[in-house]
């Protein structure tokens, strides 16, 4: 179990490189066993897991460059070991839905880099460790939209490489500013993240750290108005693609504010409340909004991540334990279901090669499986009780209230606006006659669909009925985190509404 | 005790998750047979808490912890309470009933076994939210039931759009999404007071809560009560969210009878019935709650006068009862308000199935004014409807009477007069279009036999399930006293003072010369023909019979625009702002490039001039 971390980044890696040797036709069974594997070393790292330790685990540190205080330091904790397993899960589920015929060795290489990166990400406790692979994760992106992409793929691929490629170096000017101040502050050099959490920063410096940070992180998220390469990347990605992106990739941008922006600046997240929660109401009720607008289904999928990942910041910025662990839940729950959403689209684009509801309706009448399966997605999407989709959205938005009413109120309204988007998909493409001739007579789910889909059905039933596996030892470790901020915590402000946000009111 | 507790419980959901192994396959009749008798063993097992239950003996079990993260947390507990025990019994009896009617009703669909499943899952969750110990348990079982609600309505969704100018309801699946929609916006009510609750009590269980609730501010409690009643007005179809429910009678019959009638509908009620240590601290929003329910009772009455769909006619008359319902328990008259929701379940589920028997009969023909004359040919669907009715109207002895004329008596007592005055108005008004119903479907002319039809009577065994519908509206309101008696072990006692007594009678009488009147009047006018063609013209008319126009102002003021504003945020604001600012900076910095790239000609004294300048530039920048 020692140095299970750098075999969970690396496994995939050095897999793929050896997948380069593997015959084309055994290709998929090959990348579909070793993201297997990786799962289950996942699970292993899970159960090896002691949820009542809120600290950092399995860590492995040894130094690369002592001068600079740079070392490789791996660990995880409650908030990113879901993170991971979500990370391996979604990769598997996707190759095993994976339909794609040509080129596909290098597809699934990508695939597998790309793995590497986001178990990287998640597990990195030195920062420079961390950029490497949050860089490194744009690279196998740009590759699998740009060569297996629809028509307008070079466009999204290097829109989608640039503009969060641009957020990424602004934050590693702020990355290197704060080392300096480490390094002024102690006398000596240090990129680990533990360190660099303990560090008190003045207010004002505090202010434009965060800002640096928050570039590079709301690119990724995206948050509005940062947000307009995510619709052309899933337009244009193929559906493997969509499934990563939206279920892990962006989650790396909210993971940054978790584990940098709040315990490492936590006067400054706490002065930028209200901005960003204004920010985050927009995503929720803008893209909602575009999302009922659009024609093509991927469409309304993709602008609906965006009005979900507003709810996940919401929460995030309610610095509660109820909303930060709620957040983090949304963003697993999130994951699953929007990846499952992009797996659905991709089985009926698959079938008719298009994506745009006005080609289809009636398909319940054909394909009452795929409907059902839908169905239970989309329902799990607008955060019905006893799907996973509730317990995060609802512990974020009561998290939030704590620190706003009224701001909550408005981003609540995406618990109607969801379902007005969503039902109206569900509407159009499933319901009424089946008028379309070439609708007349296609096929259901096959078994290497329903085998990817059904694991991810299970698991919105099972972490929707019984989510504390999941969320006791997240919320371990948010509330140690919690601690610290109160404690770091220099502006009266900051210190007073940690305060209030976690407590109940006293009665009277 | 506990396991009678996991039987009524369970039992749904098993005969559910049963019928939907075979959701996708033919026909098979063990779905329906199945389903019917576990509802049936979940019906005995909540007669049995109902004997056991009393006020030492409440049943309580906790199953496991369901959401636990900072100081939230929140298990799967039920409580077997006197109340929860009578909605139990209630909900139990009319779904086991409807159950049985409903293996007839979907004899020839071909989702038969998908019906059954749906239908038993809608029973599962209206037994999750009354039998939960806690509001978010509650609200499991409020989301639960209006997403079987949605796929009931929608059970026939193959149906295609109409327009919209002759069929105000455009399709099942569109009639579903509405409800749904509808009722989120009231659930974001809910959780709203969900979330103040939390916040100033630290918990979501019925004990805490009401247990510290008189310690909190009373303006926060007026703010809690506020938002769990507009949670209770979606479920519950209060104005201004009452359009979905006329537009749910899309859905099989059996399901008007059991959710839009008997149980989801009543929901509401139950809500407020429930939170009855909230609401009594705060009369004024409670006075709010029992005018609006009286305004709905009146208003939604009003629709049904001159409304030709059969089965809208009965949802609004739903609606109306509801009103009547929010009276009583917005007047502090808690019990009076679930003895009304318990007659009004039986009797109204009777009305529905009645209505779903001619319906049969008429190969589904919903106008009245193509019927006429079926009691010839079919008897005792006549009767039942006519029992129903008649409790309905509020008709001594039937179940109405007691329930409805206790509500009167309350309004009065409480020194509510207009509210009185609205209800016994309504009273009237209920009686009048009950009998226009039924002189037009069952009496008269044979119109139908114009239009080609050939009525049939049901089949024997669902008139059998209809009987005890039948008999529980005839006798049910004799059990005022024990069920009173019952409940107000943990309701507020209330009893209606009226002094001197002989007022009491007076009013009584009132009422009931007000019902009969409405009866006779119906009677006498739809025998002879029914009014003239010039009342359709008047302009009263139309606004009755267009439901005030609510539904064209939603459509006008709120979806319309939606979409519009939606199209606008889309095209105009993210295509051509947000991104196009993003593609501008992109380009600029290219075209900088790409201009500047001259600059680098190898051309050395062309780069020594460019060097002089950059010099002289940093020059006069040193100077400033």
């Amino acid at each position: 179990m020692d140095s299970i971390l750098t075999l969970l980044i690396f496994f995939p890696f050095i897999a793929g490189m050896f997948g380069f040797m593997i015959d084309q036709k055994s290709i998929r069974a090959y990348g579909i066993s070793v993201a297997f594997i990786e799962f289950a070393l996942s699970l292993v790292l899970w159960f090896g897991f002691d949820s009542q330790n809120p600290g950092f685990q399995f860590i492995e540190q040894f130094p690369l460059i002592p001068q600079y205080g740079i070392s490789y330091f791996l660990g995880v904790d409650g908030i990113s070991l879901f993170l991971v397993i979500l990370s391996t899960f979604m990769t598997l589920i996707a190759l095993i839905g994976l339909t794609i015929e040509k080129d596909v060795k290098n597809l699934i290489i990508s695939i597998l880099f790309l793995e590497m990166t986001m178990v990287g990400v998640f597990v990195s406790l030195d920062v420079i460790i961390f950029y490497v692979f949050w860089e490194l994760s744009l690279v196998p992106m740009l590759y699998i939209i740009g060569a297996w992409g629809a028509k307008l793929r070079i466009y999204a691929a290097i829109k989608f490489f640039l503009y969060t490629f641009a957020g990424s170096l602004i934050m590693l000017v702020g990355i290197l500013y704060m080392a300096y101040l480490y390094y002024q502050a102690t006398g000596v050099w240090s990129f680990a993240i533990p360190d660099w959490q303990l560090l008190v920063v003045p207010f004002h410096i505090q202010l434009w750290l965060f800002a640096a940070f928050f570039i590079g992180f709301a690119i990724k998220v995206p948050m509005f108005p940062f947000h307009t390469w995510l619709p052309y990347a899933h337009g244009q990605a193929p559906t493997i693609g969509s499934v990563i992106l939206a279920a892990v990739l962006l989650k790396m941008g909210t993971y940054g504010f978790v584990r940098f922006s709040l315990p490492m600046f936590p006067d400054a997240s706490i002065y930028f409340i209200t901005p960003i929660a204004v920010i985050a109401i927009i995503m929720v009720i803008y893209t909602a909004m575009i999302a009922y607008a659009q024609e093509d289904m991927k469409q309304v999928i993709a602008y609906s991540s965006i009005s979900h990942m507003g709810i996940i910041i919401i929460g995030t910025f309610a610095m509660n334990a109820e909303g930060i662990t709620g957040s983090i839940f949304l963003m697993l729950s999130h994951g699953i279901v929007s990846g499952a959403l992009f797996m659905l689209v991709g089985n009926i684009y698959d079938r008719r090669h298009t994506k745009l509801m006005s080609e289809f309706g009636g398909l319940a009448k054909v394909m009452p499986k795929y409907a059902t399966i839908f169905g239970i997605m989309l329902m799990a999407s607008v955060g019905l009780p006893l799907t996973i989709g509730f317990v995060g959205e609802f512990l974020s938005l009561i998290g939030f209230y704590k620190v706003s009413p009224t701001m909550t109120f408005l981003a609540g309204t995406g618990i109607i606006l969801g379902a007005v988007y969503m039902l109206s998909l569900y509407k159009k493409s499933f319901f009424g006659e089946l008028t379309n001739e070439k609708n007349k007579n296609l096929k259901d789910l096959n078994k290497m669909e329903l085998a990817s889909l059904i694991p991810l059905v299970l698991l919105v039933a099972y972490l929707g009925i019984y989510p504390k596996p999941v969320l006791n030892p997240i919320d371990n470790s948010v509330k140690n985190m919690i601690e610290l901020m109160e404690k770091k915590s220099i502006t009266k402000e900051a210190k007073e509404l940690i305060k209030k946000a976690n407590s109940i009111e006293e009665a009277k | 005790m506990e396991k009678y507790v996991y039987l009524t419980l369970f039992a749904p959901l098993a005969g559910s998750l049963f019928a939907a192994m075979f959701g996708m396959s033919k026909k098979n009749l063990i779905t329906g047979i199945v389903t019917s008798a576990l509802l049936f063993v979940s019906l005995f097992s909540s007669l049995m808490l109902l004997g056991y239950v009393d006020e030492e003996h409440i049943v309580k079990v906790n199953l496991f912890d369901w959401i636990s993260a900072g100081n939230f947390d929140v298990s799967f507990g039920f409580i077997a309470d006197q109340v929860s025990v009578i909605m139990m019994v209630t909900v139990t009896t009319v779904s086991a009933l409807v159950h049985v009617y409903s293996i007839g009703y979907m004899d020839h669909d071909e989702g038969f076994n998908r019906f059954f499943s749906y239908l038993s899952a809608f029973v599962f969750s209206m037994l999750v939210l009354v039998m939960s110990d806690n509001f978010l348990g509650l609200f499991i079982g409020w989301e639960g039931v209006g997403l079987c609600s949605w796929l009931l309505i929608g059970f026939w969704y193959y149906k295609k759009d109409l327009p919209r100018e002759i069929y105000p309801a455009i399709s099942p699946s569109w009639a579903a999404n509405e409800a749904f929609i509808m009722n989120r916006i009231a659930d974001l009510g809910m959780l709203i007071g969900l979330f103040l609750i939390y916040w100033n009590v630290g918990s979501l269980n019925y004990d805490v809560v009401f247990k510290n609730i008189p310690n909190v501010d009373i303006s926060i409690v007026v703010l809690i009560g506020i938002f769990l009643f507009i949670g209770a007005m979606g479920k519950s179809a209060q104005f201004p969210l009452h359009t979905w429910l006329a537009d749910a009678m899309e859905g099989p019959t059996p399901v008007s009878a059991l959710i839009h009638a008997a149980t989801m509908v009543t929901a509401g009620v139950y809500l407020v019935v429930r939170a009855n240590e909230v609401f009594s601290l705060i009369p004024n929003v409670g006075m709010f709650i029992a005018s609006l329910g009286a305004f709905v009772a009146v208003f939604a009455a009003t629709m049904a006068l001159v409304n030709n769909d059969l089965k809208k006619i009965i949802a609004y008359s739903t609606l109306s009862q509801l009103g009547y319902m929010f009276v009583a328990a917005g007047l502090g008259a808690y019990w009076v308000a679930l003895f009304h929701l318990m007659t009004h379940a039986f009797f109204k589920s009777l009305l529905f199935l009645g209505a779903g028997n001619v319906m049969h009969a008429m190969n589904d023909e919903l106008n009245i004014k193509k019927m006429g004359g079926l009691y010839s040919k079919m008897k005792w669907t006549a009767i039942l409807m006519i029992i129903a009715s008649l409790a309905l109207a509020g008709i001594y002895p039937f179940a109405g009477f007691f329930s409805k004329d206790k509500i009167l008596e309350v309004a009065f007592s409480e020194h509510a007069y207009i509210l009185w005055f609205m209800l016994w108005i309504g009273a009237g008004l209920t009686a009048f279009y009950s009998f226009r119903l039924i002189m037009l479907v069952f009496f008269g002319e044979e119109r139908y036999k114009r239009f080609g039809f050939h009525p049939h009577e049901a089949y024997a065994f669902m008139l059998w399930a209809m009987a005890p519908l039948g008999v529980l509206a005839v006798i049910s309101g004799f059990f005022e006293h024990s069920f009173k008696e019952y409940v107000t072990a943990i309701l507020p006692d209330y009893e209606a003072h009226i002094e001197p007594h002989i007022v009491g009678y007076v009013l009584i009488a009132l009422t009931l010369t007000m019902a009969l009147s409405g009866i006779l009047f119906a009677v006498y006018k739809y025998s002879r023909g029914g009014f003239s063609k010039k009342w359709e013209e008047t302009w009263i008319y139309k606004l009755l019979f267009n439901q005030y126009y609510i539904p064209q102002l939603y459509e006008k003021f709120i979806t319309k625009p939606y979409a519009e504003l939606s199209k606008i945020a889309w095209k105009d604001i993210d295509l051509k702002i947000v991104d196009s600012t993003v593609d501008f900076i992109a380009t600029t910095l290219y075209d900088a490039g790409d201009k500047s790239r001259v600059i680098q000609s190898g051309n050395l004294s062309k780069m020594l001039r460019w060097m002089a300048i950059g010099l002289i530039v940093l020059l006069i920048a040193a100077i400033i």
